[in-house]
């Protein structure tokens, strides 16, 4: 190895590793500020396309941070998060359209029902690891997938309509208007983000931090590993059943695509673009990937084709995603 | 007890067909631990290079010896220049390959849309094995026990392959101890991509041979790799011998409850998962104690 | 009553038994050394003690109770490990791994919706650990940026995070420099009087200078178990593995 290279990778010392630190957090409290105001105008600035394709970046980053909640906060590739997310569009679906509920009991009861499954489908998925965990996800994501198309309850393949939006009439808005849906989405964002970064750094989040560099030691240290994944599981799959709720009001519309492999795999490329490690990378992740979307939707209609090269490329080549890679180039000025 | 008797060939038949598929990925992933998740590719790509030659050459016979060779290539190529590379790098673990074949799926399942189209295609089953058989007082239709004839078949030159030649000891050491074997002279590379492009070719066959049983459409890799994610799962990631049983019980469990119980047949094989995972998560056939 | 007992203890995997009817005693407060070759089944003892591995027969008992078998009970139960393969939480802070050791034992280890930094006692006892480790230093490095020696002293010092009752340590000294070992004596005699320590090493200067008692462990069975004179004077220990530097000394 060349001299430089070696020089180059000198370990850094606890000050210089301090300072990066203070800086980098610097730098995201501006930057989150920014795209915080950014969002709040953003009805204001643009056209409504803007604001269509910032709904669907929200939704979508919601989902993203539940798939990251595993991936990166504890070490557990799913690729069946988007069960979660189709049982949250359906839980409502079904409440409102076939029961009659009110949305605002039917949502807690979609989210309590997701949890409850979660942490029975947890306890039997988090048995396993690494890549059979990732078969066993995705194998239980199909039989939902399947059961979707199958039962009279559902509609079958043709989905349900007819999904209301939050009934915000008490402070004289209408959801339906675009502008007013947008905000609507914002706020649960705001919040989704806020209660999943207080979870990452709080106790339960170190330790699912530690099940992931190594589950042995965390089990050596008097953890009950196997606990803390199935609450892990538990709090992704709920946060990807509000994403499914988002999305189903958002559309009025909910359909078996919702809970196909397809969708999983969407999220989980969100989080690998934008990065696991970070709370903004699965957002960022989602922006890029919404972006993506759209532009290639326009130049062509083998999306899939293309999208399944983009992920080829993204794992092989931007495997630590688009946040670290940033957060590299500003160590390297410093 | 001659329902009962034509159900059980049914399981065999499904069992040797979702086989083929689980010998190929177990065996991938036992040796070099890649998981293929894009391994219904190779299914599908099998089934339409068979469509192709066998409605341009008429010949159902000729359809079954062209249709796994571009799977063959296609997977000697993957692991060769892909998949092979990226692992020497040592940026990529083995969950990103298994992402990157993931991503792969995708990019099959839309280059099969793409060129094919969504129309339903055929095979037509060959005038040789296109009539009933009489076994043990019922009639059952040639084909399938073509079906069954053909797994078994496999079964036995895999084991004979791995069991008792000098390629199978290799293979088995190359697991093991990858730098040693390597140092011993013996291009562990080189037999690498050739068990990958063998573990597509077995799933491009089995490709051929459904397609005169079901349509061929492009969709058609996901529904039957999901089965066998099953049965690798129960058998015992990587156990060759444990695939082969697991197969069984897949097969017959999905034939059992077709004819007996056809409400629950979707969920009978994710209810066998489910039962597998909790009782044994490391497969019904796996003898490997975990140690710290 | 004994603090840590072994009772007829064996281990197979497959027809290899590694232990075999292997009985050893421990009373309280006592520093015992393990020793023996590698291969003499010094580590799976240990991983039978603290419930990594299942004994195909016999028992381990701790303070007169059958052992819990599952490795967090064991530690929940008052018993830690240092491993002899560092298992460090690597991209992760010196500070960070101590304070994740510490709050094992915490009851706001489950707690979801408050900040970490909240709990001050447990990162309180996580800068107490630095300081008995010496690692004050280096507390916000990330581990993998560590020297073996310091990830040495680090799995030690997580050991200790749980507060234990009874300390069992694999190899400690494996790969040290002579100033580090100096350090991991002076540390081990500087623990609490009332811990037990359980301490297999290949390194004699620290078995000499840290243990009352020594077991020597054959082929999976207790060959002897004495005093330092009473292991140098057996000769089959002698011979097999003191060497003749130490005879007779």
């Amino acid at each position: 190895m060349s001299e430089e290279a070696t020089i180059a990778r000198t370990p850094p010392t606890a000050r210089e590793t301090v300072a990066l630190a203070a800086q980098v957090q610097r730098t995201t409290c501006v930057l989150a500020a920014a795209v915080l105001l950014g969002a709040l105008a953003l009805p204001w600035l643009s056209a409504s396309y803007a604001t269509t394709l910032a709904i669907e970046i929200m939704i979508g980053g919601i989902f993203a941070s539940g798939i990251n909640l595993l991936l990166g906060g504890t070490g557990l590739v799913s690729l069946g998060q988007g069960m979660f997310l189709g049982l949250g569009g359906y839980g409502i679906g079904i409440g409102t359209t076939v029961l009659g509920l009110p949305l605002w009991l039917s949502v807690p009861a979609t989210l309590l029902v997701v949890a409850i499954l979660a942490a029975g489908i947890g306890a039997v998925c988090t048995r396993t690891r690494g890549v059979e965990f990732l078969l066993i996800t995705l194998a239980f994501s199909q039989m939902f997938f399947g059961a979707a198309i199958k039962l009279r309850l559902t509609n079958g393949s043709d989905g349900m309509s007819g999904i209301p939006r939050p009934d915000l009439t008490f402070v004289g808005l209408n959801s339906d208007n675009p502008v007013v849906f947008y905000y609507y989405v914002l706020i649960v964002t705001i919040f989704a983000v806020a209660a999943m970064r207080r979870i990452i750094s709080s106790p339960f989040g170190s330790v699912l931090a530690a099940i992931r560099e190594s589950e042995r030691r965390a089990a050596a240290m008097g953890y009950a590993v196997g606990r803390y994944k199935i609450g892990a599981f538990v709090i992704a799959a709920i946060a990807c059943a509000a994403a499914g709720v988002l999305q189903a009001q958002y559309t009025y519309f909910i359909n078996p695509d919702s809970m196909s492999w397809q969708l999983s795999g969407e999220g989980v490329l969100m989080v690998i673009i934008g990065g696991a490690t970070t709370v903004a990378g699965p957002l960022v992740g989602a922006a890029v990937f919404v972006l993506a979307k759209q532009g290639l939707s326009i130049v062509t209609t083998e999306y899939m084709m293309f999208f399944g090269i983009f992920f080829m490329l993204v794992v092989a080549l931007f495997r630590n995603g688009l946040v670290e890679a940033l957060k590299a180039a500003l160590w390297s000025k410093s | 007890m001659q329902v009962f008797l034509t159900q059980v060939l049914n399981g065999l038949q499904l069992s040797m067909l979702v086989y083929l598929l689980a010998a190929g990925l177990t065996l991938i992933f036992g040796l070099m631990n890649i998981l293929n998740l894009a391994h219904g590719a190779f299914f599908t790509l099998g089934a339409y290079c068979g469509v192709v030659v066998g409605s341009s050459t008429g010949s159902f016979w000729l359809a079954l010896l062209v249709g796994p060779l571009l799977p063959l290539l296609l997977g000697i190529a993957l692991q060769s220049m892909v998949l092979q590379p990226l692992a020497e790098r040592g940026r990529s673990t083995h969950l990103d390959l298994a992402l990157l074949t993931f991503g792969l799926l995708f990019a099959t399942a839309g280059a099969v849309e793409w060129l094919f189209g969504s129309a339903f295609l055929s095979i037509p089953t060959p005038m040789a094995l296109s009539g009933h058989l009489d076994l043990l007082g019922i009639s059952y239709p040639a084909y399938r026990l073509f079906i069954i004839g053909i797994g078994l078949a496999v079964a036995a030159a895999l084991t004979f392959v791995f069991d008792r030649t000098l390629l199978g000891a290799t293979l088995r050491a190359g697991v093991d101890n990858r730098a040693m074997v390597t140092a011993l002279g013996v291009n562990i590379n080189a037999l690498f991509a050739i068990v990958f492009g063998l573990g597509a070719a077995l799933a491009g066959l089995a490709g051929v041979i459904a397609a005169p049983l079901t349509s061929v459409y492009s969709q058609m890799g996901i529904t039957i790799v999901v089965e066998t994610f099953v049965v690798v799962v129960v058998g015992g990631l990587g156990n060759l011998r444990g695939s082969f049983y697991a197969s069984l019980i897949v097969g017959m469990t999905n034939a059992m409850s077709q004819a007996y119980l056809p409400e629950v047949e979707m969920f009978a094989i994710y209810a066998l998962l489910i039962g597998v995972m909790i009782v044994r998560p490391q497969g019904l056939f796996r003898s490997v104690e975990r140690v710290a | 009553m004994s603090a840590l007992e072994a009772r007829h203890l064996s281990k197979a995997f497959g027809g290899l038994e590694v232990i075999s009817n292997l009985s050893l005693t421990v009373p309280p407060g006592q520093r015992r050394a393990v020793i023996g070759p590698n291969g003499a089944g010094k580590t799976t003892f240990l991983n039978l003690v603290t419930g990594w591995l299942t004994p195909t027969s016999g028992h381990v008992l701790v303070d007169g109770q059958t052992v819990a078998g599952r490795p967090e009970k064991v530690t929940q139960s008052g018993i830690a490990r240092s491993f002899q393969r560092n298992m460090l939480l690597e991209d992760l802070t010196v500070m960070e791994n101590l304070r994740v050791a510490c709050q094992a034992v915490h009851p706001c280890r489950l707690v979801f919706w408050r900040s970490k930094q909240a709990f001050a006692d447990v990162i309180e006892k996580a800068h107490r650990a630095a300081e008995r480790m010496h690692l004050t230093d280096i507390l916000d490095v990330p581990v993998r940026h560590l020297s073996y020696g310091q990830k040495r002293q680090l799995e030690v010092a997580l050991a200790l995070c749980s507060e234990p009752r009874i300390l069992l340590m694999d190899e400690p000294a494996a790969g040290t420099s002579p100033q580090e070992r100096a350090r991991l004596i002076n540390l081990i005699n500087g623990l609490p009087k009332e811990l037990t320590i359980v301490l297999v090493e290949h390194d004699m200067d620290v078995v000499f200078a840290t243990c009352d008692l020594i077991t020597v462990l054959s082929y999976g069975k207790v060959l002897a178990t004495g005093t330092r004179r009473e292991i140098q004077d057996d000769p089959t220990v002698m011979e097999a593995y003191l060497g003749h530097r130490h005879a007779g000394n």
